[in-house]
């Protein structure tokens, strides 16, 4: 008897792999790699959100669109657990097992940079919906894009709109924590603040997840008009609590990423309120677009429909990602499965993308330093008012006056 | 200069935390021999029992200890008997089965968590968060957050509180028993299952508070367990593995230490430093800062 099943399990071992062989199939494999547990898990799952509702939405239209018949889209996920090495092996195991068409990429830069090489090997494309270090771009891999612009490109416009105030702060303590993100992050508002004449009075790149109080502390003696730091979610909300408990208010305060994020307002309530943030998309910018979405209000409620939570801009740009290669692939009429020399035209043809999403628009650069990053958008420097992400700069974005300089803790 | 005495004092409250989080460890150690790897995971636990108490009761966090100790110590005293199930019988190496089974745990529990709690972060809404001292005179002045300072007074009523249990009750005579000799205090009629699971209760309740005290003072997230299990870790290593007494001052010396980098020197080689003084003093004294660790 135990034979027999034996047996039935190697023949049936045996027949599956030529099928896999000759594959045929009517929908496009997506492989999705990010961060689905571990430390960066909340952002990750951010992407995911975003992923998932374009997915959910070509398909409900039917499919992409090419030569006259839909093609749907099916998305094969594989967690980076939060690390750039398990972020390489579950691209490849995607690629090399999934035989996926394209891949949608991770949430950090860190995991991000760790993937591009691998793709970069396979030849598959890959658009990252949310990484933000210029270091990505500067490499120039050819098959990686991404939809958020660097953070050297989208930070310094925070600044920029700060040093517009008045009075204008003349001082400033920034710092980051040490990933790759962070870490340009701050150095892009250090270099920012130079240029708009802000005087530096402490830069410093700190281990990520620390207790910052004491450099708080520091910080308060030296008394600056500006905090600025790069970080992630959970450090963003321990850094308030933190000048809380000190009882030091800066006349402003300066974060990235992270502020856009539903869970910022939650846990710090009105001691949210005010703090500064650069983002690249709100839920009531003006957009048009014939794509899926008509205008950013449109996916802000889609969004909200499908998840019960605020979108942000990395959920918006992981849609994008969807969107990109949704155009890219219509353009060359690409149909599944899609073979080797058709990616090589893909590439040609994200290169040449430029449209108008419900998240703006969408064009990659083809050289310098921002090489396969999207400079189709511009920059805004938002603030939390009344527990709302609201556009503050620039002037023309604008949807509210900046409340500033901040109104000290205990006086809210 | 100036900043020397809120330098100490960020340093004092930073160790104080240290001390809540270490403290159970190393008792679990010292009688049990479980270095228990799912501590931070614990410490996530109670926090989020105390963040949904709060959201349902609306009690202050504060007076809500005692609830999350008492639930969590019935649950640590509950999953005891399994821990001591993989840790005898005969089975190779008791040290290193312990450690597999409560790192099991951790990716258990914080998967659990990242399930059912979602990936945000939060925070628990105390009063006392709020509140801070200033003080000055001459030169010097120093700011002291009155929910760290309640830190510092609770983590000093946990280390008085177990302080007396082991040395002034029959009951702290039977754990010191058993970490001095298990067979010995089993021939002198110490219960060895009983006691080890009511050690393991007060372990999980106490982390459990630390939990919610830390979702007042930093945040709370599903993913946090590593970091305090980590530092758990060190400080019970500096202190002397198993040595209780050791836990307070080897914890203010890593908070004072990491206080001073951060206000002083690079606060880019804080965890560096930490490390280095780590080392170093177990090369100098391998058994921790005195010599008393197993």
């Amino acid at each position: 008897m135990k034979k027999a099943v034996w047996l039935a399990l190697i023949a049936a071992v045996a027949f599956a792999v030529p099928l896999r062989a000759a594959e045929k199939r009517d929908f496009f494999k997506v492989g999705v790699v990010t961060e689905l547990s571990g430390d960066l898990a909340t952002g990750g799952n951010v992407t995911k959100r975003g992923y998932d509702l374009w997915a959910e939405a070509v398909n409900k239209a039917g499919g992409i669109a090419i030569g006259g018949r839909k093609y749907k889209v099916k998305l094969y996920y594989s967690d980076a657990q939060s690390n750039p090495s398990q972020g390489a092996a579950a691209a490849e195991r995607l690629i090399t097992q999934e035989k996926v068409d394209f891949i949608l990429g991770p949430y950090s830069s860190g995991v991000t940079i760790a993937v591009a090489p691998v793709v970069e090997k396979y030849k598959v494309p890959m658009i990252t919906g949310s990484a933000e270090s210029p270091l990505i771009w500067k490499q120039k891999f050819l098959y990686t894009f991404g939809t958020i612009p660097p953070v050297n490109f989208t930070g310094a416009a925070a600044i920029q709109t700060l040093a517009g105030l008045s009075p204008a702060p003349k001082t400033a303590v920034i710092f980051g924590s040490n990933d790759t993100f962070s870490k340009a992050t701050a150095e892009a508002f250090e270099s920012a603040a130079k240029k708009a004449g802000i005087k530096v009075l402490k830069f410093n790149i700190v281990p990520a997840g620390q207790d910052l109080t004491p450099l708080m502390s520091a910080a308060k003696v030296l008394n600056p008009d500006l905090v600025a730091f790069g970080g992630h979610d959970e450090e963003l909300i321990k850094l308030v609590k933190s000048l809380r408990q000190i009882d030091f208010t800066p006349k402003a305060l300066l974060m990235h990423y992270g502020v856009t994020e539903p869970a910022f307002v939650e846990a710090l309530g009105k001691d949210a309120n005010q703090t500064f943030g650069g983002a690249v998309w709100t839920a009531s910018e003006k957009t048009k677009s014939k794509i899926l979405w008509k205008d950013s209000p449109t996916y802000a409620a889609a969004a909200m429909k499908a998840f019960h939570v605020p979108a942000d801009y990395t959920q918006a740009g992981s849609s994008a990602a969807g969107i990109a290669f949704q155009v890219a692939l219509e353009k060359i009429k690409a149909t599944p499965p899609i073979s080797e020399a058709k990616r090589a035209e893909l590439i040609k043809a994200l290169e040449g993308v430029d449209v108008e999403t419900f998240y703006g628009r969408v064009k990659f650069a083809t050289e310098g330093d921002y090489y396969h990053a999207n400079v189709g958008l511009n920059p805004l420097t938002i603030q939390i008012q009344g527990g709302k992400v609201v556009v503050v700069g620039p002037k023309r974005d604008a949807e509210a006056k900046a409340q500033y300089p901040m109104t000290p803790w205990d006086k809210r | 200069m100036e900043l020397l005495p809120q330098a100490l004092v960020d340093g004092i409250m930073l160790g104080a935390i240290y001390i809540i989080i270490a403290i159970g460890f190393s008792l679990v150690y010292g009688v049990m021999h479980v270095i228990d790897f799912a501590v931070g995971e614990w410490i996530m636990l109670g926090g989020f029992a105390g963040f949904y108490l709060n959201e349902w009761t609306h009690v202050e966090p504060m007076l809500l200890l005692p609830a999350v100790f008492a639930v969590f110590a019935v649950v640590g005293y509950l999953f005891q008997p399994l821990i001591h199930r993989v840790l005898s019988g005969h089975r190779g190496n008791p040290l290193l089965m312990g450690l597999v089974f409560t790192f099991g745990l951790s990716l258990m529990f914080r998967g659990l968590a990242q399930t059912f709690f979602g990936f945000y972060s939060h925070s628990v809404p105390s009063r006392f968060s709020n509140g801070s001292f200033f003080l000055q005179e001459g030169g010097f002045s120093m700011t002291v957050s009155s929910v760290r300072l309640a830190g510092l007074l609770y983590a000093l009523l946990i280390t008085g509180i177990l302080h007396y249990l082991l040395k002034h009750t029959d009951f702290g005579l039977g754990v010191r028993a058993l970490a001095q000799n298990r067979d010995a205090a089993g021939l002198m009629g110490v219960n060895n299952k009983r006691t080890s699971a009511y050690v393991y209760g007060i372990y999980v309740g106490i982390s459990a508070m630390t939990g919610v005290l830390i979702g007042m003072i930093l945040s709370l997230s599903a993913k946090m367990g590593p970091d305090y299990t980590i530092f758990a870790f060190f400080v019970v290593v500096l202190a002397g593995m198993g040595y209780l007494a050791g836990v307070p001052a080897a914890a203010f010396l890593l908070g004072i230490i990491q206080s001073f980098f951060l206000i002083y020197l690079d606060p880019g080689y804080t965890l560096l430093a930490v490390f280095a003084i780590l080392y170093t003093i177990l090369l100098v004294s391998p058994r921790g800062l005195f010599g008393k660790g197993v």
